[in-house]
């Protein structure tokens, strides 16, 4: 087993909640969303790690406490060993170099005045990646690197199509030559031939640069493709983590049963193992106590109802967050 | 249960065309377009993004003459929907024929509550008392699956979830118990779980209520699992029909080879997917030739001059295409 890059231990964090009007008047208590209930994983060098759940249940969060646009209210992130938000730390420009986020509308992430050569000198010259003279021949090794033709360079965003433009933000956070890049929902907005070409061109950077990935989406057949493994979230917790193929084919926590069953087969005679899941996801402001899952779940006891269960190594499988995984058929 | 072999055509489109713009610049989104649907099925309708699906739904609506200009026919119960009068569209819109979209915020109005919403559908439709019109809201709520739908008529759209205002949207558009239900991508913006559950939904009240459906989507599983029929769109053409099963298990056009097999499924894990090379032409100047011949690689001279016409096949496939590809069983469509 490689090395972990990065060891996230723990880690919480409750948005401060909205008081409206009517709650000040009836003085009912402020909630906070919990998005994060003491989340635990380590990327491991070189891996893709894929991270899939139902909208709201903290996988964005979770990215952008990684890249540090969020701070945790518990729990730690170490990068090679160094706490990244220990006070001492906070000023390092070498983490937020060396881990890189892109997200799934470069639109909103890439400054439409500037041309692509703008944008891709800026991050040089930011984190003072090359000297100025070798600029201009960077630039083209990145163009190569995204495959986007030379005169890419002088065109502004809006100008290119959606993989095209999701091809520039991967060469941005390439230019600064990161170890990490978190992908959030990166290829979800694109038709799938698109999302084709930009899958194959992540992997084959992640075989040239050794580079270390988590793969947020929503798309599970996606998530299955490109990941070594994967974690599976709900309500703010890894409830399943373990290597891709086995999860993907024979999932053991019954939410991981349900939502994969979810996803719909090509095949139209394979009308998959249904698994309905009942009722809503209930709110992060009013988390259910003892299992999250288990105002929903098929399998419950009188103990889940209680006792929250803890993510534990299962053998043969990966690591799931279940009193009944021992006993609960994979599907 | 009536046998599906005897089937009653509900709307039966043909020539459908939609050009938006005027002078120098035309857009043709929709161009000769055509298909039946019949009583209580289900045809799915996919493409690429700008293919013109979106366009096609609206354009049997009567929405897109407001910005373009429609010719073609969509029979429906004897009338041309083309070119009725949209004050006789006004009736059939939201009654006999219903539409859900994407974003349901889009048809909802945020200031109504949602019974009233279901109320006003029903009085423009229908000939129902007030009595009868709160049974039928709260009934509607029940059969799309949102809890104590009772207490919930008194709600606001914004105090529902995503999958539970998309459900609020389908109870509106099928209060009136539409005959034909026009569904613009109903699930894309939801999770896998909510897309099964109203799936299922559209299914059984095709089932219950013997309803037409046309369901637009850009996942290929959804329609494999939920439709009929499927016709496949590039570039504002339908280049290929058949029923579901033989066109996802044997896809004769070029176009539907390439996009079954950019699907991740059934490819071993991080080796480079399938990718259609290339990208769709600029409506503003489609080649004279085949629309997909830049990127086919089945790509013959008379490919890039001549047009294929949507030929019909031995079993009822259409493919628009001068080099189909072979079928597995041989000639079987
Ligand atoms: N800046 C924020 N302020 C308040 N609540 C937030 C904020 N960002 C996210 N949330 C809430 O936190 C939860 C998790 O959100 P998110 O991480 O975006 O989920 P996902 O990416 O899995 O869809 C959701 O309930 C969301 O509404
Ligand atoms: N009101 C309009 N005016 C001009 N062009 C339009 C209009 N509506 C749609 N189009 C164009 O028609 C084409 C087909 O669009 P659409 O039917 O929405 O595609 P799809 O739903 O398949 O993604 C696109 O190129 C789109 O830009
Ligand atoms: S702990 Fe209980 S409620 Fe939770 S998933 Fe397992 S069986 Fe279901
Ligand atoms: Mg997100
Ligand atoms: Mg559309």
């Amino acid at each position: 087993m490689s090395e972990a890059v990065l060891e996230i231990r723990d880690v919480s964090l409750a948005f401060k909640g909205k008081r409206s009007l009517l709650d000040v008047l009836s003085n009912t208590p402020v909630k906070n969303v919990n998005a994060l209930n003491g989340v635990s994983l380590d990327l491991r060098q070189g891996e893709t790690l894929g991270v899939v759940g139902e909208s709201g249940c903290g996988k964005s969060t979770l990215a952008r406490c990684i890249v540090r646009l969020h701070e945790p209210n518990g729990g730690s992130v170490h990068f090679h060993g160094m706490d990244v938000f220990a006070s001492h730390e906070r000023g390092d420009r070498t983490y937020n170099r060396r881990v890189q986020m892109m997200f799934q509308d470069p639109y909103s992430s890439l400054n439409p005045r500037m041309t692509t050569g703008q944008i891709l000198s800026e991050a040089l010259r930011v984190h003072d990646m090359c000297p100025e003279d070798d600029v201009p021949a960077r630039l083209a090794n990145l163009m190569d690197l995204v495959q986007l033709p030379g005169d890419a360079l002088e065109k502004y965003p809006h100008e290119f199509s959606g993989g095209q433009r999701q091809r520039i933000a991967i060469a941005r956070a390439l230019a600064v030559e990161p170890e990490v890049l978190i992908a959030d929902e990166l290829v979800s907005a694109l038709d799938v031939s698109v999302q084709a070409q930009i899958v194959n061109l992540l992997l084959d950077l992640q075989d040239r640069l050794g580079l270390t990935i988590l793969f947020v989406a929503h798309d599970l057949r996606l998530v299955r493709h490109v990941s070594n493994r994967v974690a599976v979230i709900y309500l703010g917790r890894i409830v399943e983590i373990g290597d891709s193929e086995t999860l993907f084919a024979s999932p053991s926590h019954p939410y991981s049963q349900a939502l994969l069953s979810a996803a719909p087969s090509l095949d139209p005679d394979d009308k998959g193992r249904k698994i309905h899941l009942e009722g809503e996801l209930p709110s992060p402001l009013d988390i259910p106590p003892g299992c999250p899952f288990h105002v929903r779940c098929r399998h419950k006891s009188p103990k889940c109802t209680t006792e929250q269960p803890k993510l534990r190594p299962i053998a043969g499988r990966g690591s799931v967050a279940c009193h009944h995984a021992e006993e609960i058929e994979n599907v | 249960m009536t046998l599906r072999s005897v089937k009653t055509p509900l709307l039966e489109v043909s020539g459908l065309c939609t050009t938006f713009g005027a002078g120098d610049t035309s857009v043709p989104a929709v161009r000769d377009v055509g298909f039946t649907i019949n009583k209580g099925e289900i045809l799915g309708l996919v493409g690429e993004s700008g293919s013109g699906k979106s366009v096609t739904l609206r354009s049997v609506l009567g929405l897109s003459r407001r910005y373009g200009r429609t010719t073609g026919s969509a029979l429906w119960r004897g009338e041309n929907l083309v070119t009725l009068p949209e004050s006789d569209m006004r009736r059939i819109r939201g009654g006999e024929i219903a539409m859900i979209f994407q974003e349901p915020m889009t048809s909802l109005n945020p200031l109504l509550t949602v019974g009233v919403q279901i109320d006003e559908t029903l009085k423009a439709h229908t000939d129902m008392s007030a009595g009868e019109r709160k049974k039928r809201a709260i009934e509607m709520l029940d059969v799309v699956g949102i809890p104590a739908a009772g207490s919930r008529l008194f709600e606001y759209p914004h105090q529902f979830s995503g999958g539970m205002r998309q459900r609020v949207m389908i109870a509106i558009a099928l209060a009136a118990r539409p005959k034909l239900l026009l569904a613009d991508e109903p699930t894309t913006a939801l999770d896998v779980t909510i897309q099964a559950q109203i799936l299922d939904l559209i299914l059984s009240l095709a089932k219950d209520f013997d309803m037409g459906v046309i369901l637009v989507t850009h996942d290929l599983g959804v329609v494999a699992q939920t439709c009929e029929q499927v016709a496949v769109m590039y570039a504002g053409r339908i280049v290929e029909q058949g029923s579901v099963r033989s066109v996802l298990r044997e896809p004769r056009h070029p176009y539907t080879v390439g996009l079954m097999r950019s699907v991740p499924q059934n490819v071993p894990p991080r080796t480079p997917l399938y990718s259609i090379p290339g990208t769709p032409p600029s409506l503003l100047s489609l080649p004279d030739g085949c629309a997909f011949a830049a990127r086919c690689p089945q790509r013959t001279a008379g490919c890039e001059t001549g047009r294929p016409e949507l030929e019909t096949l031995k079993g009822g496939r259409s493919v628009a295409c001068f080099n189909r590809v072979e079928a597995k069983g041989g000639a079987a469509a």
